[in-house]
């Protein structure tokens, strides 16, 4: 039996349901395409061959009746739970001003060009729909948690969820990814975000996934009139991670921040993709990217400035800290711009750190670990301490101390 | 206090220090002075130990000790201060923590626990109060964003956190508008003590006029060619280094 065949079969197995058509046709679909592959230019340094071969083995003996298992992190918020990429909806308690409900066939459709879209829609059980009503401010964060749990055989996991954030509301939502288990793991995510007018989102991607798992993960944010985004995301775990971030703004007056920490370890490797395609104007984008990286990092921040966009204002920025000899960044900035009147810049830097900083704190009585340390923290920190939301302050600020030290120690070895 | 005998130093094989010798007594102020490129700077940053530059012979001993054999922050820890002529910005350290972090690590060396938050605090804006530094420097990144005058005032600060028993302030003065310059020089002279020698590298004899050095030295091509008292340094300002490299290339 091919993999198709294989692929097609799992799909049927997670039905009969309102699903059942869309994963049919979405089996089909990437039964001719495949994973993205190297030679594409938007693949060029991530090979999923890995992801394809967890994939494959998984579907060997797929199985639609894993028991659920996940650990809260320690953040306080509304905790929305998919395990194994299972939504328990058992577990999720009713939050104010927000409606929860599962996907129906009505909610998507397929995508044109995103491959990885289809094999989700291909296997997933099912996914979330969220809607923020509007007006309103939720009083603490919404969390989704990701959580993949594999001990011995293979596993693969499809997350999906859509987020419709209502005109004139505000809402915080943490997306979470974690795993247990010392089996292969590949989880597949897709979240779509739609801010609505005049509405605010705090939105932090937090991934401590365990250093064997593979992950991809893409949000797609449409932006309305007036929104805001402020969006923060976190790379310490996994042994392959892809995340893509593209974001839409449609409407004028929109203003979206986005950062990002990666740290990645001799054995990780860590891609960012982010898109902004500003098509109409006055609107501002700003991001800023950080990586500490002693394996392999990816970053790619593409701003595309639509005809017409006048008034734009996107602001660009990516800064590596190499922490060993054979570490490897590809950073690449991307500007097109086919409007007048336009505000846009980007700066790429990938560098050591700074020996007459180093020198200076010696003389400053500190040792050169330590030294070595403090600078390496204030670098991530620069960019962790703009992370939205401030019921993740005190994890964000442990886990990231927690990956560096480790980072570091190993360097003394 | 300090002895350096016969020092040579160079750096990718350009000999800048050429068997320079220099006594420094306990509780004295001296002022190495001299033209750009005569070494100054290297002499400083040798004896603080910086690993840029080879020393190629020569001793450099604090109260007999061999400084030349410790790391830069053991001689930190020892009780030599290097107060920069370009100190360094790194945005993210916040000053209150790297000033405390200096001064527990010295206490560690000395067997001593860490400083009480409230007593740190207190001894910080005592100091800052005496270079008159507003308190809100402490939550900055250090020296991130600081005028010129800042952050010589913030070398100041951090050297009074330290008590060191040595002191090199290269080039302190550059870069300073008179009031930055008096605040400074107030700030030294208050550390000024029968314990604490204090090496002032200055290229001008400006900084002279409100710390009174009880030696002056001139430096010119990598070894000091003449030594005398303060009038030495108004000499100096009347006629220029010129007189003397010709004396010691002569």
């Amino acid at each position: 039996m091919s993999k198709p065949d294989k692929l097609q079969s799992a799909a049927e197995q997670l039905g009969p349901d309102g699903l059942s058509d869309l994963r049919s046709r979405a089996a089909k679909k990437f039964g001719a395409t495949g994973f993205p592959t190297t030679r594409m230019e938007d693949w060029k340094y991530t090979d999923l061959s890995i992801a394809s071969d967890i994939s494959v083995a998984a579907l060997q003996d797929f199985r639609t009746d894993l028991p659920p298992s996940y650990e809260i992190p320690d953040i306080d918020a509304h905790w929305l739970v998919i395990s194994n990429g299972s939504p328990q909806v058992g577990s999720f308690s009713a939050i104010d001003g927000v409606e929860v409900s599962l996907l129906s066939e009505a909610d998507v459709d397929l995508q044109f060009n995103l491959p990885l879209s289809d094999l989700n829609l291909a296997l997933l059980s099912d996914g979330l729909r969220l809607t923020v009503d509007s007006g309103v401010n939720i009083d603490k964060p919404i969390g989704i948690l990701f959580f993949d749990d594999a001990d011995t055989e293979s596993l693969v996991s499809q997350g999906r969820v859509i987020i419709d954030v209502s005109k004139s509301a505000s809402v915080q939502v943490i997306e979470f990814h974690a795993t247990r288990g010392d089996a292969r793991k590949y989880a597949n995510v897709f979240v779509d975000l739609n801010i609505g007018d005049n509405a605010r989102v705090d939105y932090a991607r937090l991934q401590a996934r365990d250093p064997s798992a593979v992950q991809t993960a893409r949000l797609s944010v449409a932006a309305g009139r007036d929104a805001t985004l402020r969006h923060f995301a976190l790379d310490t775990g996994g042994k392959l991670v892809r995340n893509d971030l593209a974001i839409d703004i449609a409407q004028t007056g929109a203003n979206v921040d986005f950062n990002g920490l990666y740290l990645a370890d001799a054995m990780q490797h860590v891609d960012n993709h982010t898109r902004v395609d500003h098509r109409v104007g006055p609107a501002h984008s700003n991001q800023e990217y950080r990586g500490i990286v002693k394996g392999r990092a990816v970053w790619n921040g593409k701003a595309v400035v639509h005809e017409g966009a006048d008034g734009t204002d996107a602001q660009q920025a990516n800064h590596n800290l190499l922490v060993a000899e054979r570490a490897e960044i590809n950073a690449k900035p991307e500007l097109e711009i086919y409007a007048e009147d336009v505000k846009c810049s980007h700066g790429t830097t990938v560098g050591q750190l700074d020996e007459n900083a180093v020198f200076y704190l010696r003389t400053r009585c500190l040792d050169e670990e330590q030294a070595r340390r403090l600078m390496t923290h204030a670098f991530a920190m620069g960019v962790a301490h703009r992370c939205p939301i401030d019921a993740c302050t005190a994890w964000v600020d442990a886990h990231v101390d927690a990956a560096l030290n480790a980072l570091i120690t190993e360097d003394a070895e | 206090m300090l002895d350096i005998k016969n020092l040579s130093a160079s750096v990718g094989g350009a000999e800048i220090l050429h068997d320079l010798s220099l006594s420094v007594g306990t509780g004295e102020v001296h002022a190495i002075m001299g033209p750009n490129g005569s070494g100054k700077s290297t002499l400083a940053q040798v004896i603080a130990g910086r690993d840029d530059y080879d020393v190629t012979a020569g001793s450099v001993t604090l109260d007999g000790e061999d400084l030349l054999e410790l790391d830069p922050e053991e001689r930190a820890r020892e009780g030599v201060f290097l107060g920069f002529q370009y100190p360094v910005e790194i945005p993210g350290v916040n000053n209150a923590y790297l000033l405390k972090a200096a001064v527990n690590a010295q206490r560690a060396h000395r067997g001593l626990d860490e400083i009480d938050v409230f007593e740190f605090l207190k001894l910080a804006k005592e100091k800052m109060a005496l270079l008159g530094m507003d308190q809100k420097f402490l939550n900055r990144g250090v020296n991130e964003g600081f005028s010129g005058g800042e952050k010589k005032r913030n070398e100041i600060l951090q050297m009074a956190m330290l008590e060191p028993r040595l002191a090199i302030l290269d080039e302190t003065d550059s870069g300073l508008d008179i009031d930055a310059l008096k605040a400074v020089a107030h700030g030294v002279n208050a550390l000024r003590s029968p314990e604490r020698s204090i090496v002032l590298v200055t290229h001008y004899q400006r900084l002279l006029d409100y710390i009174q050095p009880d030696h002056v030295h001139v430096l010119s091509g990598g070894k000091i060619v003449r030594s005398g008292d303060k009038t030495l340094a108004t000499e100096l300002e009347e006629r220029g280094y010129d007189w003397l490299k010709e004396a010691a290339n002569g």
